[in-house]
């Protein structure tokens, strides 16, 4: 195994509302190992972007991270200066987001803006900076990048502005890359591509990634390690292969069922009945009672994190047998 | 981009002819000017001599026609006040009044949009509370009052500048400017911040709202991750993208503050086109109010020009969807 790259323990990020405190993060714990994709499952509003927004401790006010530890090869980033933090984000950790229309600066040229990401963390000649932005692009698949570095974003279709966002978290070659769904404004065809592009290029530059998601299918086909987020936390983590042949948890398994691949042709795809709790005065007992087809006085209390082998679930009635 | 020039060009041309027809009407052809231009008990004579003189006896048509074909040959008349020629009467007063009008705009916006940029990244500090507290007062605050009350307290209790007129001048360009000699400066200073209060607080108000709305943008937490400083952020991401509605209210106001300065121009008896229009409309000096009409419809066209080919500048988008 190789070594350890972050460590995430009892990271909790909280937002203080007018209507009381939103536990968006809730005792995020995990270990990403160097050049390992690492992927976060979960829907709307359970806290996947928040978490990646917190290990690069980008989280706007009113939220605040109240709790944990962020350690890249060993140092803290909790807590760390906001200059110190700077020159983490983009050289060590970058982030490639949702939606590339939004992200780039629509009147700045792609040269303009990569140049403004290289200059953050050192000074280079002009002839220098061009060079490697120009060599980034045709590695994230820009053809002719000399001449489009002169380009606005707007003259890209939404494919290739992705591709320009990848190459702009590329450009300083971090050990990290978090993806907050950077596949999900795109195209189906052209989200193939883009994934498996990103899954070559963190091979070849030994480059670790988050791989943030509500899509089980696309995150299973990168990600070696899963993590599934519910409410604020992490519900169950393992290997992705074996987490998805045997979920353990009720949630994941009604993720599972509720894809399109197992549904009966004609048939209503299945469901998991009931919505997400509020984040906001979660009581003691377990976020995914009111949901779950499995619970008994039990789930009263909020369940602790059990573990078997690489596998971890947070259930008082896992599936198989077996966990202490 | 040539093209576009031309096409604004012609359309300038149109507007123009639209605006001589409802400054003739609405000046010359309402109205009858020969009771103004000749006492009331001169001979029958006189008057028909007059009458013929001024082309009045023509059809409306040839009138228009004749007033059209003096205005391309830069002939606007003579002032019956001032008894010169009104566009040598224009361009003395000229000079005074872009002074004082592009230090007013100028300053406001050089002033105002780096605190409204402050007051919308730092809502909260006390600073922010301040700088949104003066532009609510240059707001609600009438021009004129607060002109006595600086002429009141800078030139008349505290003595530290004069309370009006424009002082000494220094020649560029064969034009008389104040803001070349020290002492033309003070005299610059009090009618100009008068000017500008209330284009300071518009501007604050824009890049406030702006950079607000801007700093919640994706494209500013993609900055972020990418390591950049706020300072990159707020100069070479945020100011870029607030910038169109700026040049657009920066052209508004210039163009309504060249031909607007009227008020801060009386109260501190500053010698520009706002005093000269009030004036000659009190007495009647109709070619004066003709070729200021004429001039300040021209200046708002000019500026709108500019405007538009800034904004080609600004955004990228613009720029391609026209070539």
């Amino acid at each position: 195994m190789s070594r350890i790259l972050l460590e995430v323990e009892g990271l909790s990020t909280h937002f203080m509302t007018r209507n009381g405190v939103l536990k968006a993060v809730n005792d995020v714990s995990f270990t990403l190992h160097e050049g390992e994709i690492i992927g976060l499952v979960g829907e709307s509003g359970s806290g996947k972007s928040v978490t990646g927004f917190s290990i690069l401790g980008l989280v706007d006010p009113p939220g605040k991270i109240v709790a944990g530890s962020v350690r890249l090869q060993g140092r803290e980033l909790i807590g760390m200066s906001e200059p110190d933090l700077r020159a983490v984000r983009g050289r060590e950790i970058s982030m490639v987001f949702q939606d590339p229309s939004t992200t780039l600066n629509p009147v700045l040229s792609i040269g303009t803006q990569m140049r403004l990401a290289l200059e953050a963390h050192e000074t280079l000649s002009r002839q220098a900076a061009d060079a490697r932005c120009i060599d980034v692009l045709n590695k994230v698949g820009i053809p002719d990048a000399a001449r489009r570095l002169g380009y606005f974003p707007h003259q890209f279709s939404g494919g290739m502005r992705q591709r320009v966002a990848i190459a702009i978290a590329l450009l300083n070659h971090p050990k990290l890359i978090i993806c907050d769904e950077p596949t999900t404004a795109l195209d189906v065809s052209i989200q193939a591509q883009i994934l498996l592009q990103m899954k070559t290029l963190a091979q070849d530059f030994g480059t670790a990634m988050i791989w943030i998601s509500h899509d089980l299918s696309t995150v299973s086909s990168v990600a070696s390690q899963l993590l599934v987020m519910y409410a604020g936390r992490i519900i169950e983590s393992g290997p992705v292969r074996d987490l998805l042949r045997v979920p353990d948890h009720p949630y994941t398994r009604g993720l599972l069922n509720s894809l399109p691949d197992h549904a009966s042709p004609g048939q209503p795809l299945v469901q998991i009945p009931g919505q997400m709790p509020s984040l906001i005065g979660l009581g003691a007992e377990c976020a995914f009672v009111s949901r779950c087809n499995q619970s008994d006085a039990l789930c009263q209390t909020s369940p602790a994190l059990r573990s078997k082998g690489a596998r971890r679930v947070r259930c008082h009635h896992p599936v198989a047998g077996d966990w202490q | 981009m040539l093209g576009f020039v031309i096409q604004r060009v012609c359309q300038a041309v149109v507007v123009m002819l639209i605006i001589s027809v409802l400054v003739f009407v609405g000046v010359y052809a309402v109205g009858n000017p020969i009771d103004v231009l000749i006492s009331p008990d001169a001979t029958q004579l006189i008057r028909e001599q007059t009458i013929k003189a001024y082309g009045l006896d023509q059809p409306l048509w040839k009138q228009y026609f004749d007033f059209l074909v003096r205005l391309v040959q830069g002939d606007f008349g003579r002032s019956f006040v001032y008894n010169m020629p009104v566009i040598d009467l224009i361009f003395s007063r000229l000079p005074a009044t872009i002074e004082l009008t592009l230090t007013a705009v100028l300053g406001a916006t050089v002033l105002g949009v780096p605190l409204g940029i402050y007051a919308g990244y730092r809502p909260d500090t006390v600073l922010s509370k301040m700088i949104m507290g003066l532009s609510i007062f240059g707001f609600s605050v009438p021009t004129f009052w607060i002109g006595l009350v600086l002429i009141f307290t800078f030139a008349v209790t505290l003595g530290w500048f004069p309370a009006g007129n424009r002082g000494p001048t220094a020649s560029l360009f064969g034009i008389e400017w104040s803001f070349l000699t020290g002492e033309g400066l003070a005299y610059l200073f009090l009618p100009a911040l008068n000017l500008s209060l209330f284009k300071f607080a518009m501007m604050v108000r824009l890049a406030r709202a702006g950079t607000r709305e801007t700093m919640l943008t994706d494209t500013v937490k993609f900055a972020r991750a990418s390591g950049e400083s706020e300072l990159t952020i707020l100069y070479r991401h945020v100011l870029r993208l607030i910038s169109i509605p700026i040049v657009t209210v920066f052209g508004l106001e210039l163009g309504s503050t060249l031909a607007f300065a009227v008020v801060t121009e009386t109260i501190f008896s500053w010698p520009g086109v706002g005093k000269l229009i009030i004036d000659s409309i009190s007495t009647l000096d109709r070619p004066v109010m003709v070729a200021y009409l004429m001039l300040v419809a021209l200046l708002f066209i000019m500026i709108n020009l500019t405007v538009d080919i800034v904004y080609v500048f600004l955004d990228p988008r613009l720029r391609h969807r026209r070539s």
